[in-house]
């Protein structure tokens, strides 16, 4: 694959290729995007009728790249009469500066053309090219192309401007320009997107934040963002990177949604820009104890787009929480069921746990009372339409064969959940770790009924379900000869043996028997398991492992900041710090971006980890994991009004520092050090 | 206007208690056109109680919406927040309001309880 370069901001973002082009891709959204549409599929440069070849890229930061050009293609002997450099940033609209320079010592005339061409394309669409049911129509001006889609009252329109004076046609611009010795000439295009609601207004010029920046603008967000986060100092560079990393992707991914003017968190460039509910309660549990304020628009979101009735197209029931919201043409017309879509059984427990950490992190008792109902009704789901056998476990079964998912937990691809001899089994399916977040979920629901909603009778019911879950599910889950929980139960009730990455859910939930963690542990960080980089989500001698298959045994950074801080909760400190070290190990060959995946290969064997193929960066979930492994580095736990911190700082890590740590404690400061480093110190 | 819509609103005071829960509240003005006039329905929205009345009154979100969308909308043959997507309806204001009032949207036609559908192929259920 030809390497891309992509930059954002928001849900609105930009992937060419290294020239800075844009062409049409089948396999891979290329093109300009905003709120899942595509407002331009061709941006091509020409220079008096030829390609140019990158020199080099300057895109160090998120929003903002350049481009240094030349003429014809790569070769050995390169002498350039003139060179072009491309400087594009994105702030709601995309602005590109073209300076093309004339080295010679005489004046020269060139024909500099942009061919421009927007497809309107739904994010659903780009796989598979069929016609689209609009009409398209481009619409040359002066300096200006106005490129339109329409369909019913659906129009999407980009205006593409340029600052120097341009020939228009309906396929691009062209400027024939004439440039004196070593001198230069420059335009600005400006290409601005349009999405019309009623009376030919673009509905988001109604939103607070309103969809267009100016780049300082977003430069003084970002600053802003990343200085209300704790300061990280610390001697391990992998750490300090991704940390530095992360705070400035998850400001990046911030975008303000259309339905309700808050910021929310997209979940990965670039298939996934927009609100999930698991990638979004996932994160925000990552970055609570950094960045706390990111919470209450995502709570609110979710619980204001909870489900109120049947609808088998969206798999909707009534209290269950969203699973993916899209804003494109397919969700519109009911194509695809994303408006939103309720096809995940995990998204409604993890919305109670979220909830509940929330206020033990800031101690905001008003949210937590403004969202009573909704949590009530959160856990009314779980034993009720989650419920579908009646049996006291949480399964899932799609009611829509067309375009709903057949898996709806986190590894939603078709063939994740499978017995240990590589067999799929029959639906629905009861995964385990949904039982341990159901069982997490009641015991938090319990905390919050009794402290803030004054109904102990509520609590103790729920406390009573969830030791009688827990029982259950240590019977039933439990594989005696294999001596691990089983990755699900099929609808038999017979337990789908794999064994997964998902038995350290388990230990985070706290479902597992204290008797029985020891043997988690070791099954997690076992050589079936654990690559050196991680913890694989299928160990390496399951029928369906595959070191570059999506969900079945690749390594997912969020999934093992999962992991350890379970086995942490359960004590196991070494163990936890072996996957913190271990990841973290691995952004450090990612430049501290941590992907949404990476192979499952032998660490041994690879020595650095393989990226996966087609994974999102940047992913909010994988972001957050250097924050979660952080909180885990530092045992960090909410104790009522004080902030617990009880280090364990693996070897090599040497002395980590973080100063101001937000919460209803005001701010205080963490330090640990490595055992060695604490050794030294003594001597 | 239909007879669907009008006994939609009607029957809204009564479904309240159970549809409107947790601190919501505020007024929703539904501005139905049928292409030659606009009738305005006005949902004043409590915790647990809807008022509905007539008129162009000012209210904290207006929703605009074409009689047969509206009419889908009430009998579950089309979706809210698609409808809008699709700019085949808009609404401006507080959009907390619109949320709220969405709830009182019936499912689908003949849609069933999922745990019947799966209970009738599973072996082990209670």
């Amino acid at each position: 694959m030809k390497q891309l370069v992509s930059i954002l901001d928001g849900n609105t973002f930009v992937v060419s290729d290294r020239r800075g082009d844009i062409e049409p891709a089948l396999d891979f959204p290329t093109g300009l995007f905003s709120f899942d549409t595509r407002f331009l599929s061709t941006w091509r440069l020409l220079l008096d009728g030829e390609r140019l070849h990158a020199l080099s890229i300057d895109d160090t930061e998120s929003f903002r790249t350049r481009y240094f050009l030349v003429p014809g293609e790569p070769s050995h002997y390169l002498d350039a009469k003139v060179s072009v450099i491309r400087s594009r940033a994105i702030g709601g609209s995309l602005e590109e500066e073209l300076t093309v320079l004339n080295h010679s010592g005489q004046e020269m005339a060139f024909t500099v053309r942009m061919e421009m061409a927007a497809d309107f394309a739904d994010l659903f669409e780009i796989k598979d090219t069929q016609r689209k049911n609009g009409h398209n129509t481009a619409a040359p001006g002066e300096d200006t192309l106005r490129l339109n889609y329409r369909r019913d009252a659906f129009h999407r329109e980009t205006v593409i401007n340029s600052s120097a004076p341009a020939q228009v046609d309906r396929k691009g611009m062209t400027f024939p320009v004439q440039i004196g010795p070593h001198g230069e000439w420059t335009t600005r295009l400006t290409v601005t997107t349009m999405i019309y609601g009623a009376r030919g207004e673009d509905i988001r010029t109604l939103l607070p934040y309103s969809g267009n920046r100016t780049v300082a603008a977003i430069e003084v967000e970002h600053a802003d963002f990343v200085a209300r986060a704790p300061k990280l100092g610390c001697d391990y560079q992998p750490l300090a990177g991704a940390y530095q990393r992360s705070l400035s992707d998850l400001a990046a991914l911030r975008y303000e949604s259309i339905a309700l003017g808050v910021r929310l968190m997209a979940a990965g460039l670039p298939w996934f820009m927009t609100l999930f509910g698991r990638d979004s309660i996932i994160t925000s549990l990552q970055v609570l104890p950094f960045l706390p304020e990111l919470i209450p628009p995502t709570l609110t979101m979710l619980a204001g787009l909870q489900g109120h009735r049947l609808d088998d197209f969206r798999d909707e029931d009534p209290g269950k929480i969203l699973h993916e919201l899209r804003y494109g043409e397919t969700a519109g017309f009911e194509e695809q069921p994303h408006s939103p879509y309720y096809g995940a059984a995990d998204s409604t427990p993890l919305f109670v746990v979220l909830l509940d950490e929330y206020e033990r992190w800031t101690g905001d008792v008003e949210m937590v009372k403004k969202l009573e109902f909704p949590v009530r009704a959160a856990l009314a789901w779980i034993d009720t339409y989650g419920d579908l056998l009646g049996t006291g476990y949480l399964w899932y079964q799609t009611r829509n064969p067309k375009s709903g998912l057949e898996n709806q937990c986190w590894k939603d691809s078709w063939d994740a959940i499978s017995y240990s001899d590589g067999r799929l089994p029959s639906f629905p399916r009861a995964t385990c770790e949904l039982q341990g977040y159901a069982y997490d979920a009641k015991l938090r629901g319990a905390r919050m009924a009794r402290l803030f909603w004054n109904d102990p009778q509520y609590a103790e019911q729920l406390e009573r379900e969830a030791a009688e879950l827990k029982e259950r599910f240590n019977r039933d889950f439990w594989l005696p000869d294999k001596e691990y929980y089983a990755l699900a139960l099929d609808s038999d009730g017979t337990p789908v043996d794999a064994l997964s990455s998902n038995i350290g859910h388990l230990l985070w939930s706290g479902i597992v028997d204290e008797s029985r963690a020891k043997r988690i542990a070791q099954h997690l960080l076992g050589p079936r398991l654990f690559s050196g980089w991680g913890v694989r989500t299928l160990a390496d001698d399951q029928g369906r492992y595959n070191p570059i298959g999506y969900h079945v045994g690749t390594v997912w950074p969020f999934d093992n900041s999962i992991i350890a801080w379970g086995l942490w909760k359960y004590g196991f400190r070494e163990e936890a710090g072996q996957i913190c070290e271990a990841v973290l190990g691995a952004s450090r060959y990612f430049e501290g971006r941590l992907p949404e995946v990476f192979a499952g290969y032998e660490r041994d064997l690879t020595e650095y980890p393989v990226q996966y193929p087609t994974a999102c960066s940047p992913q909010a979930w994988s972001a957050g994991a250097p924050l979660l492994l952080l909180r885990v580095i530092l045992g960090l736990e909410p104790q009522g009004e004080h902030l617990i911190i009880d280090p364990y700082v693996p070897s090599g890590m040497g002395r980590v520092e973080l100063l101001d740590i937000p919460g209803r404690w005001g701010r205080v400061d963490a330090l640990g050090r490595s055992r060695e480093d604490q050794a030294n110190r003594q001597e | 206007m239909t007879e669907a819509i009008q006994q939609f609103f009607a029957t809204l005071p009564a479904r309240a208690p159970e549809v409107l829960r947790g601190p919501v509240g505020g007024t929703l003005r539904i501005d139905l056109s049928d292409g030659h006039r606009t009738e305005h329905w006005i949902v004043r929205m409590r915790p647990g109680t809807a008022e509905v009345s007539q008129g162009p009154e000012h209210a904290d979100a207006v929703w605009y919406c074409g009689v047969d969308t509206f009419e889908r909308l009430v009998t579950g043959r089309t979706q809210a927040i698609a409808a809008l997507f699709r700019n085949e309806s808009t609404y401006s204001g507080n959009v907390v309001v619109f949320l709220a009032f969405r709830r009182f949207l019936p499912s689908p036609p003949s849609t069933r309880d999922p745990r019947e559908v799966a209970r009738e192929h599973a072996r082990w259920t209670r």
